[in-house]
Protein backbone atom coordinates (compact mmCIF):
# COMPACT_ATOMS: atom_id res chain seq x y z
CA UNK A 1 0.00 0.00 0.00
CA UNK A 2 1.39 3.45 -0.64
CA UNK A 3 1.09 6.43 1.72
CA UNK A 4 1.47 6.51 5.23
CA UNK A 5 0.07 5.12 7.99
CA UNK A 6 -0.19 6.09 11.75
CA UNK A 7 -1.64 3.36 13.71
CA UNK A 8 -2.03 4.34 17.40
CA UNK A 9 0.98 5.84 17.96
CA UNK A 10 1.80 7.50 21.66
CA UNK A 11 4.63 8.94 22.88
CA UNK A 12 5.57 9.06 26.76
CA UNK A 13 8.63 10.14 28.02
CA UNK A 14 10.33 11.65 31.37
CA UNK A 15 10.17 15.06 32.24
CA UNK A 16 13.78 14.88 34.91
CA UNK A 17 12.36 18.98 35.57
CA UNK A 18 8.60 18.16 36.79
CA UNK A 19 9.83 14.38 38.26
CA UNK A 20 6.93 12.38 36.60
CA UNK A 21 5.81 11.07 32.93
CA UNK A 22 4.43 13.32 30.09
CA UNK A 23 2.60 12.05 27.33
CA UNK A 24 3.18 13.89 24.54
CA UNK A 25 0.85 12.23 21.88
CA UNK A 26 -1.73 9.89 22.35
CA UNK A 27 -3.05 7.43 20.90
CA UNK A 28 -3.20 9.15 17.24
CA UNK A 29 -4.34 7.08 14.07
CA UNK A 30 -4.22 8.82 10.63
CA UNK A 31 -3.48 8.52 6.85
CA UNK A 32 -1.65 10.52 4.51
CA UNK A 33 -2.58 9.60 0.53
CA UNK A 34 0.58 9.34 -2.30
CA UNK A 35 0.71 12.60 -3.56
CA UNK A 36 -1.77 14.46 -0.62
CA UNK A 37 -0.46 17.68 1.31
CA UNK A 38 -2.12 17.81 4.83
CA UNK A 39 -1.24 20.33 7.02
CA UNK A 40 -1.15 19.24 10.99
CA UNK A 41 -2.49 22.73 12.95
CA UNK A 42 -2.39 22.85 17.01
CA UNK A 43 -0.73 25.51 19.58
CA UNK A 44 2.90 24.74 21.18
CA UNK A 45 2.81 21.61 22.87
CA UNK A 46 0.15 19.95 20.90
CA UNK A 47 2.28 17.47 20.30
CA UNK A 48 2.77 17.74 16.66
CA UNK A 49 6.48 18.09 16.27
CA UNK A 50 6.92 15.15 18.82
CA UNK A 51 4.77 13.14 15.58
CA UNK A 52 6.74 14.26 13.21
CA UNK A 53 9.62 13.43 14.64
CA UNK A 54 8.61 9.76 15.30
CA UNK A 55 7.97 10.06 11.54
CA UNK A 56 11.34 11.32 10.79
CA UNK A 57 13.01 8.49 13.23
CA UNK A 58 14.47 10.61 15.16
CA UNK A 59 13.04 10.14 18.08
CA UNK A 60 11.52 6.75 18.94
CA UNK A 61 7.63 5.44 19.21
CA UNK A 62 6.54 4.80 22.98
CA UNK A 63 3.88 2.76 21.07
CA UNK A 64 1.92 2.29 18.10
CA UNK A 65 2.90 1.89 14.05
CA UNK A 66 4.05 4.21 11.19
CA UNK A 67 4.31 2.16 8.08
CA UNK A 68 5.51 4.13 4.96
CA UNK A 69 4.46 2.21 1.43
CA UNK A 70 4.18 -0.95 3.56
CA UNK A 71 7.37 -0.77 5.49
CA UNK A 72 7.33 -0.32 9.06
CA UNK A 73 9.51 2.59 9.77
CA UNK A 74 12.62 2.45 12.60
CA UNK A 75 15.09 5.05 12.34
CA UNK A 76 15.65 8.29 10.24
CA UNK A 77 16.08 7.41 6.32
CA UNK A 78 16.32 9.30 3.27
CA UNK A 79 13.03 7.43 2.15
CA UNK A 80 11.55 10.58 4.32
CA UNK A 81 13.18 14.18 3.38
CA UNK A 82 12.90 16.98 6.09
CA UNK A 83 12.45 20.45 5.98
CA UNK A 84 13.37 22.18 9.57
CA UNK A 85 12.55 25.44 10.97
CA UNK A 86 16.20 26.34 12.28
CA UNK A 87 17.20 25.17 7.85
CA UNK A 88 19.69 23.08 9.14
CA UNK A 89 21.93 23.80 6.57
CA UNK A 90 25.42 22.60 6.05
CA UNK A 91 27.30 26.07 6.82
CA UNK A 92 30.85 24.68 5.18
CA UNK A 93 28.88 23.95 2.09
CA UNK A 94 27.78 25.84 -0.72
CA UNK A 95 23.94 25.61 -1.87
CA UNK A 96 24.73 23.34 -4.67
CA UNK A 97 26.94 20.74 -2.11
CA UNK A 98 23.63 20.97 0.20
CA UNK A 99 21.35 20.15 -2.33
CA UNK A 100 23.37 17.71 -3.59
CA UNK A 101 24.13 16.23 -0.56
CA UNK A 102 21.77 13.38 -0.59
CA UNK A 103 22.60 12.16 -3.69
CA UNK A 104 26.16 12.30 -2.69
CA UNK A 105 25.06 10.01 -0.26
CA UNK A 106 23.70 7.52 -2.48
CA UNK A 107 26.77 6.92 -4.63
CA UNK A 108 25.79 9.68 -7.59
CA UNK A 109 28.76 10.78 -9.24
CA UNK A 110 29.78 14.62 -9.34
CA UNK A 111 28.47 15.29 -12.71
CA UNK A 112 25.39 13.80 -11.57
CA UNK A 113 24.81 14.77 -8.30
CA UNK A 114 25.36 18.66 -9.40
CA UNK A 115 22.98 17.83 -12.82
CA UNK A 116 20.07 16.66 -10.20
CA UNK A 117 21.16 19.68 -7.48
CA UNK A 118 20.84 22.32 -10.35
CA UNK A 119 17.54 21.05 -11.75
CA UNK A 120 15.87 21.42 -8.06
CA UNK A 121 17.66 24.96 -7.39
CA UNK A 122 16.08 25.74 -10.99
CA UNK A 123 12.53 24.47 -9.18
CA UNK A 124 13.35 26.37 -6.28
CA UNK A 125 13.98 29.17 -7.98
CA UNK A 126 17.76 29.50 -7.05
CA UNK A 127 19.90 29.01 -10.04
CA UNK A 128 21.43 31.86 -9.07
CA UNK A 129 22.81 31.01 -5.38
CA UNK A 130 24.22 27.78 -6.61
CA UNK A 131 28.66 28.49 -5.40
CA UNK A 132 26.99 31.04 -2.29
CA UNK A 133 27.28 30.00 0.97
CA UNK A 134 24.08 29.54 3.08
CA UNK A 135 25.19 32.52 5.91
CA UNK A 136 25.31 34.73 3.23
CA UNK A 137 21.75 34.07 2.36
CA UNK A 138 18.19 35.65 3.80
CA UNK A 139 16.34 33.74 5.81
CA UNK A 140 13.75 32.87 3.08
CA UNK A 141 16.38 32.11 0.63
CA UNK A 142 17.97 29.88 3.06
CA UNK A 143 14.39 27.70 3.78
CA UNK A 144 14.20 27.40 -0.14
CA UNK A 145 17.59 25.21 -0.55
CA UNK A 146 16.46 23.57 2.46
CA UNK A 147 13.09 22.59 0.18
CA UNK A 148 15.25 21.85 -2.58
CA UNK A 149 18.02 19.62 -0.58
CA UNK A 150 14.82 17.45 0.79
CA UNK A 151 13.18 17.67 -2.59
CA UNK A 152 16.75 16.73 -4.74
CA UNK A 153 16.70 13.12 -2.60
CA UNK A 154 13.38 12.23 -3.91
CA UNK A 155 11.68 11.14 -0.96
CA UNK A 156 8.76 8.95 -0.47
CA UNK A 157 7.36 11.64 1.57
CA UNK A 158 8.23 15.57 2.59
CA UNK A 159 8.04 16.15 6.53
CA UNK A 160 7.96 19.97 7.13
CA UNK A 161 8.22 21.11 10.73
CA UNK A 162 7.31 24.61 11.21
CA UNK A 163 9.00 25.27 8.19
CA UNK A 164 8.41 29.32 7.67
CA UNK A 165 8.08 30.13 10.95
CA UNK A 166 11.60 31.52 11.16
CA UNK A 167 11.02 34.27 8.18
CA UNK A 168 8.91 37.62 7.96
CA UNK A 169 5.03 37.69 6.96
CA UNK A 170 5.90 38.74 3.30
CA UNK A 171 8.26 36.86 2.60
CA UNK A 172 6.39 33.83 3.98
CA UNK A 173 3.60 34.58 2.03
CA UNK A 174 5.74 34.02 -0.84
CA UNK A 175 7.40 30.83 0.24
CA UNK A 176 3.88 29.39 0.76
CA UNK A 177 2.43 30.62 -3.04
CA UNK A 178 5.90 28.75 -3.86
CA UNK A 179 5.61 25.64 -2.38
CA UNK A 180 1.91 25.03 -3.46
CA UNK A 181 3.55 25.91 -7.38
CA UNK A 182 6.04 23.19 -6.19
CA UNK A 183 4.14 20.36 -4.82
CA UNK A 184 1.61 21.20 -8.13
CA UNK A 185 4.42 20.20 -10.41
CA UNK A 186 5.98 17.47 -8.59
CA UNK A 187 2.81 16.34 -6.20
CA UNK A 188 4.91 14.65 -3.51
CA UNK A 189 3.01 13.48 -0.23
CA UNK A 190 3.63 16.06 2.46
CA UNK A 191 3.33 16.31 5.66
CA UNK A 192 3.23 19.94 7.18
CA UNK A 193 3.74 21.43 10.86
CA UNK A 194 2.49 24.44 11.85
CA UNK A 195 0.69 26.74 14.17
CA UNK A 196 -0.60 29.24 11.78
CA UNK A 197 -4.00 28.44 10.82
CA UNK A 198 -4.50 30.46 7.42
CA UNK A 199 -0.79 28.69 6.74
CA UNK A 200 -2.41 25.26 7.08
CA UNK A 201 -5.40 25.55 5.36
CA UNK A 202 -3.64 27.45 2.35
CA UNK A 203 -1.15 24.50 1.92
CA UNK A 204 -3.47 21.63 2.33
CA UNK A 205 -5.60 19.26 0.86
CA UNK A 206 -6.41 18.40 4.15
CA UNK A 207 -5.95 20.05 7.82
CA UNK A 208 -5.63 18.03 10.76
CA UNK A 209 -6.00 19.48 14.02
CA UNK A 210 -4.25 18.22 17.30
CA UNK A 211 -4.65 19.53 20.69
CA UNK A 212 -3.08 17.92 24.03
CA UNK A 213 -1.34 15.26 22.03
CA UNK A 214 -4.79 13.68 20.67
CA UNK A 215 -6.04 13.77 16.93
CA UNK A 216 -9.06 16.43 17.63
CA UNK A 217 -10.78 16.83 14.07
CA UNK A 218 -9.65 16.70 10.29
CA UNK A 219 -11.10 19.34 7.90
CA UNK A 220 -10.79 18.99 4.14
CA UNK A 221 -10.21 21.99 1.83
CA UNK A 222 -11.41 22.08 -1.03
CA UNK A 223 -10.10 25.31 -2.30
CA UNK A 224 -9.24 25.58 -5.91
CA UNK A 225 -5.20 25.87 -6.93
CA UNK A 226 -3.38 27.70 -8.00
CA UNK A 227 -3.59 29.32 -5.10
CA UNK A 228 -2.43 32.74 -4.06
CA UNK A 229 -2.87 35.28 -1.45
CA UNK A 230 -4.13 38.09 -3.08
CA UNK A 231 -7.62 36.10 -3.83
CA UNK A 232 -7.63 33.85 -1.19
CA UNK A 233 -7.42 36.02 1.55
CA UNK A 234 -11.30 37.55 0.13
CA UNK A 235 -12.25 34.27 -1.12
CA UNK A 236 -15.74 33.72 1.19
CA UNK A 237 -14.79 29.47 1.13
CA UNK A 238 -11.30 30.38 2.49
CA UNK A 239 -12.61 32.30 5.26
CA UNK A 240 -15.49 29.81 6.19
CA UNK A 241 -12.67 27.13 6.52
CA UNK A 242 -10.34 29.43 8.39
CA UNK A 243 -12.86 30.70 11.16
CA UNK A 244 -13.76 26.87 11.45
CA UNK A 245 -10.21 25.43 12.05
CA UNK A 246 -9.39 28.55 14.34
CA UNK A 247 -12.94 27.65 16.70
CA UNK A 248 -11.65 24.34 16.79
CA UNK A 249 -7.66 24.85 17.76
CA UNK A 250 -8.45 27.61 19.75
CA UNK A 251 -11.43 25.22 21.46
CA UNK A 252 -9.08 22.21 22.11
CA UNK B 1 44.58 71.55 17.79
CA UNK B 2 44.26 71.20 13.97
CA UNK B 3 47.48 69.73 13.35
CA UNK B 4 46.67 66.94 15.84
CA UNK B 5 43.56 66.15 13.87
CA UNK B 6 44.76 66.27 10.47
CA UNK B 7 47.69 64.17 11.76
CA UNK B 8 45.18 61.40 13.62
CA UNK B 9 43.31 61.51 10.19
CA UNK B 10 46.43 60.85 8.30
CA UNK B 11 46.91 57.86 10.76
CA UNK B 12 43.48 56.28 10.64
CA UNK B 13 43.24 56.68 6.72
CA UNK B 14 46.59 55.00 6.51
CA UNK B 15 46.26 52.21 9.35
CA UNK B 16 42.90 51.30 7.74
CA UNK B 17 44.20 50.92 4.33
CA UNK B 18 47.44 48.71 5.35
CA UNK B 19 46.82 47.23 8.91
CA UNK B 20 50.57 46.47 9.15
CA UNK B 21 51.31 50.01 9.62
CA UNK B 22 48.45 49.79 12.60
CA UNK B 23 50.17 47.16 14.15
CA UNK B 24 53.61 48.47 13.89
CA UNK B 25 52.90 52.01 14.94
CA UNK B 26 52.82 51.20 19.35
CA UNK B 27 55.99 49.65 18.74
CA UNK B 28 57.90 52.22 16.80
CA UNK B 29 56.70 54.11 19.98
CA UNK B 30 57.91 51.19 22.91
CA UNK B 31 61.41 51.23 21.15
CA UNK B 32 61.83 55.15 21.00
CA UNK B 33 60.90 55.57 24.86
CA UNK B 34 63.06 52.21 25.27
CA UNK B 35 66.11 53.78 23.33
CA UNK B 36 65.71 57.09 25.29
CA UNK B 37 66.34 55.13 28.90
CA UNK B 38 69.28 53.34 27.51
CA UNK B 39 70.84 56.37 26.11
CA UNK B 40 70.12 58.38 29.19
CA UNK B 41 72.33 56.21 31.24
CA UNK B 42 70.23 55.91 34.07
CA UNK B 43 71.19 52.17 34.43
CA UNK B 44 74.31 51.32 33.19
CA UNK B 45 74.95 50.47 29.79
CA UNK B 46 75.53 45.98 30.35
CA UNK B 47 72.89 45.95 32.71
CA UNK B 48 70.36 47.84 30.28
CA UNK B 49 71.25 47.71 26.99
CA UNK B 50 69.69 49.99 23.92
CA UNK B 51 67.99 48.90 21.00
CA UNK B 52 70.96 48.85 18.99
CA UNK B 53 73.14 46.53 21.31
CA UNK B 54 70.47 44.11 20.45
CA UNK B 55 70.66 44.76 16.94
CA UNK B 56 74.27 44.38 17.13
CA UNK B 57 74.20 41.09 19.19
CA UNK B 58 71.61 39.91 16.39
CA UNK B 59 74.18 40.05 13.71
CA UNK B 60 76.91 38.68 15.74
CA UNK B 61 75.26 35.36 16.45
CA UNK B 62 73.76 34.95 12.92
CA UNK B 63 77.22 35.78 12.31
CA UNK B 64 78.49 33.13 14.27
CA UNK B 65 75.66 30.74 12.92
CA UNK B 66 74.50 30.35 16.42
CA UNK B 67 71.57 32.07 16.30
CA UNK B 68 70.24 29.91 12.75
CA UNK B 69 70.90 26.73 14.67
CA UNK B 70 69.48 27.27 17.77
CA UNK B 71 66.29 28.67 16.34
CA UNK B 72 66.03 25.91 14.06
CA UNK B 73 66.24 23.72 16.96
CA UNK B 74 63.72 25.44 19.01
CA UNK B 75 61.13 25.82 15.59
CA UNK B 76 61.52 22.36 14.69
CA UNK B 77 61.06 20.81 17.88
CA UNK B 78 57.60 22.64 18.75
CA UNK B 79 56.23 22.19 14.67
CA UNK B 80 57.27 17.89 15.25
CA UNK B 81 55.65 18.46 19.10
CA UNK B 82 52.36 20.35 17.52
CA UNK B 83 52.33 17.57 15.09
CA UNK B 84 52.12 14.93 17.49
CA UNK B 85 50.05 16.83 19.58
CA UNK B 86 47.28 17.26 17.07
CA UNK B 87 47.73 14.31 15.66
CA UNK B 88 46.73 12.67 18.69
CA UNK B 89 44.38 14.82 19.85
CA UNK B 90 41.91 15.46 17.37
CA UNK B 91 40.36 12.02 17.12
CA UNK B 92 40.74 11.69 20.48
CA UNK B 93 38.33 14.81 20.55
CA UNK B 94 36.27 13.75 18.40
CA UNK B 95 36.03 9.90 19.96
CA UNK B 96 35.22 11.91 23.05
CA UNK B 97 32.60 14.11 21.80
CA UNK B 98 30.41 11.86 19.98
CA UNK B 99 30.57 9.05 22.25
CA UNK B 100 28.88 9.99 25.71
CA UNK B 101 30.49 6.52 27.78
CA UNK B 102 33.63 7.31 26.50
CA UNK B 103 33.58 10.52 27.64
CA UNK B 104 32.09 9.97 31.30
CA UNK B 105 34.66 7.19 31.69
CA UNK B 106 37.93 9.63 30.45
CA UNK B 107 37.08 13.00 30.97
CA UNK B 108 37.98 12.81 34.66
CA UNK B 109 40.88 11.40 34.03
CA UNK B 110 42.14 14.35 31.36
CA UNK B 111 41.04 16.63 33.73
CA UNK B 112 43.25 15.13 36.35
CA UNK B 113 46.10 14.63 33.86
CA UNK B 114 44.93 18.71 32.73
CA UNK B 115 46.02 19.88 36.26
CA UNK B 116 49.63 18.48 36.23
CA UNK B 117 51.26 20.94 34.02
CA UNK B 118 53.93 20.58 31.62
CA UNK B 119 56.83 22.00 33.58
CA UNK B 120 55.59 19.64 36.25
CA UNK B 121 56.26 16.79 34.29
CA UNK B 122 60.10 17.50 34.18
CA UNK B 123 61.46 16.01 37.28
CA UNK B 124 60.26 12.83 36.28
CA UNK B 125 61.00 13.10 32.68
CA UNK B 126 64.46 13.90 33.66
CA UNK B 127 65.01 10.79 35.65
CA UNK B 128 63.82 8.36 32.92
CA UNK B 129 64.60 9.89 29.48
CA UNK B 130 67.64 12.40 30.77
CA UNK B 131 68.29 15.68 29.37
CA UNK B 132 67.74 15.69 25.80
CA UNK B 133 64.88 15.14 22.65
CA UNK B 134 62.54 12.30 24.14
CA UNK B 135 62.21 14.92 26.95
CA UNK B 136 61.45 17.96 25.72
CA UNK B 137 59.33 16.57 22.70
CA UNK B 138 56.97 15.16 25.80
CA UNK B 139 56.43 18.17 27.34
CA UNK B 140 55.47 20.08 24.42
CA UNK B 141 53.34 16.75 23.08
CA UNK B 142 51.85 16.86 26.23
CA UNK B 143 51.17 20.73 26.41
CA UNK B 144 49.70 21.04 22.85
CA UNK B 145 47.60 17.96 23.21
CA UNK B 146 45.15 18.98 26.21
CA UNK B 147 43.64 22.15 24.26
CA UNK B 148 43.04 20.73 21.22
CA UNK B 149 41.02 17.77 23.00
CA UNK B 150 39.03 19.80 25.25
CA UNK B 151 38.07 22.36 21.95
CA UNK B 152 37.49 19.57 19.70
CA UNK B 153 35.33 17.89 22.33
CA UNK B 154 33.62 21.41 22.83
CA UNK B 155 33.86 21.60 18.83
CA UNK B 156 31.90 18.33 18.60
CA UNK B 157 29.40 18.90 20.96
CA UNK B 158 28.45 22.38 19.70
CA UNK B 159 27.51 20.71 16.08
CA UNK B 160 23.57 21.12 16.14
CA UNK B 161 21.54 18.17 16.75
CA UNK B 162 19.20 19.44 13.16
CA UNK B 163 22.70 19.27 11.14
CA UNK B 164 22.75 15.19 12.57
CA UNK B 165 19.08 14.84 12.15
CA UNK B 166 19.09 16.39 8.37
CA UNK B 167 22.39 14.20 7.42
CA UNK B 168 20.41 11.14 7.98
CA UNK B 169 17.27 11.68 6.62
CA UNK B 170 19.58 12.26 3.68
CA UNK B 171 21.08 8.83 3.98
CA UNK B 172 24.17 9.58 5.06
CA UNK B 173 26.18 6.82 7.20
CA UNK B 174 27.59 7.31 10.50
CA UNK B 175 30.64 7.30 9.03
CA UNK B 176 29.76 9.66 6.07
CA UNK B 177 28.17 11.82 9.05
CA UNK B 178 31.53 12.09 11.29
CA UNK B 179 33.42 12.92 7.92
CA UNK B 180 30.84 15.64 6.79
CA UNK B 181 28.93 16.86 9.81
CA UNK B 182 31.30 16.70 12.85
CA UNK B 183 34.47 17.05 11.31
CA UNK B 184 33.82 20.31 9.74
CA UNK B 185 31.40 21.59 12.48
CA UNK B 186 33.95 21.25 14.93
CA UNK B 187 36.93 22.72 12.96
CA UNK B 188 36.51 26.45 14.27
CA UNK B 189 36.74 25.26 17.91
CA UNK B 190 39.98 22.46 16.62
CA UNK B 191 41.75 25.72 15.24
CA UNK B 192 41.14 27.29 18.46
CA UNK B 193 42.59 24.41 20.17
CA UNK B 194 45.66 24.17 17.79
CA UNK B 195 46.07 28.24 18.51
CA UNK B 196 45.90 27.45 22.63
CA UNK B 197 48.19 24.31 22.45
CA UNK B 198 50.84 26.32 19.95
CA UNK B 199 50.83 29.23 22.67
CA UNK B 200 51.16 26.89 25.66
CA UNK B 201 53.34 24.54 23.66
CA UNK B 202 56.08 27.28 22.37
CA UNK B 203 55.78 28.91 26.66
CA UNK B 204 56.40 24.70 27.48
CA UNK B 205 59.38 24.83 25.01
CA UNK B 206 61.32 27.61 26.24
CA UNK B 207 60.51 26.44 29.46
CA UNK B 208 62.15 23.01 29.10
CA UNK B 209 64.88 24.26 27.06
CA UNK B 210 66.11 26.50 29.84
CA UNK B 211 66.15 23.58 32.23
CA UNK B 212 67.36 21.15 29.64
CA UNK B 213 68.92 22.60 27.84
CA UNK B 214 71.49 22.08 25.36
CA UNK B 215 70.72 24.04 22.04
CA UNK B 216 67.33 26.20 21.26
CA UNK B 217 66.13 29.92 22.15
CA UNK B 218 65.38 29.21 25.57
CA UNK B 219 68.86 27.57 26.33
CA UNK B 220 70.54 30.84 24.53
CA UNK B 221 68.21 33.40 27.08
CA UNK B 222 69.68 30.57 29.87
CA UNK B 223 73.09 30.11 28.55
CA UNK B 224 73.12 34.47 28.28
CA UNK B 225 71.80 34.52 32.10
CA UNK B 226 75.33 32.75 33.57
CA UNK B 227 77.38 34.71 30.78
CA UNK B 228 75.72 37.76 32.25
CA UNK B 229 74.79 39.15 29.06
CA UNK B 230 71.55 41.08 29.43
CA UNK B 231 71.86 41.93 25.82
CA UNK B 232 71.30 38.37 24.63
CA UNK B 233 68.43 37.54 26.88
CA UNK B 234 66.65 40.84 25.48
CA UNK B 235 67.19 39.63 21.97
CA UNK B 236 66.24 36.08 22.79
CA UNK B 237 63.01 37.69 24.33
CA UNK B 238 61.73 39.24 21.02
CA UNK B 239 62.92 36.73 19.39
CA UNK B 240 59.72 34.89 20.84
CA UNK B 241 57.39 37.54 20.60
CA UNK B 242 58.61 37.81 17.05
CA UNK B 243 58.38 34.36 16.07
CA UNK B 244 54.61 34.09 17.29
CA UNK B 245 53.67 36.82 15.70
CA UNK B 246 54.99 34.97 12.33
CA UNK B 247 52.92 31.97 13.63
CA UNK B 248 49.88 33.66 14.34
CA UNK B 249 50.12 35.58 10.95
CA UNK B 250 51.28 32.82 8.47
CA UNK B 251 49.77 30.36 10.04
CA UNK B 252 47.04 30.36 12.25
CA UNK B 253 44.99 33.24 10.96
CA UNK B 254 45.02 31.87 7.15
CA UNK B 255 43.78 28.96 8.27
CA UNK B 256 40.70 30.60 10.41
CA UNK B 257 40.16 32.59 7.45
CA UNK B 258 39.60 29.62 5.21
CA UNK B 259 37.20 27.92 7.74
CA UNK B 260 35.03 29.44 10.39
CA UNK B 261 34.83 32.93 9.08
CA UNK B 262 33.96 31.83 5.78
CA UNK B 263 31.09 29.41 6.87
CA UNK B 264 29.92 32.25 8.85
CA UNK B 265 30.54 30.09 12.06
CA UNK B 266 32.40 33.08 13.68
CA UNK B 267 31.66 36.66 13.29
CA UNK B 268 34.30 39.36 12.84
Amino acid sequence: MKGLLIRNLSKTYFDPYAGAHVTAVRDVSLSVNEGEFVSLVGPSGCGKTTILNMIAGFVPASSGDIVLDGRRISGPGPDRGVVFQSFALFPWKTVLENVAFGPKMRGAGKTERERIAREYLALAGLGNAADRYPNELSGGMQQRVGVARALANEPDILLMDEPFASVDAQTRMTLQEELTRIWQARRPTVIFITHDVNEAIFLAERVIVLSKGRLLAEVDVPLPRPRVWDTLIEDAAFKTLSARVLHLVRSG
Amino acid sequence: MTTLLRLWSFYARRTTRWPGVAAAIPFIALIASWAIVAESAIFPRAFFPGPLDVVRSFGSLVYKGILPDYLEDSVVRLAVGAAAGTALGIPLGLWLGMSPRAYSALWPVLLFFQAIGDIAWLPILLIWFGFGLATMTFVIVYTVLFPVVLNTVLGVRSVPIDLHRAALSLGASRARILWEVVVPGALPNIVTGLRNGLGYGWRALIAAEIIVGTSGIGFLMFDARRAGSVVEILLGMIILGLLWSVVDGWVLVPIERATGQRWGLITQ
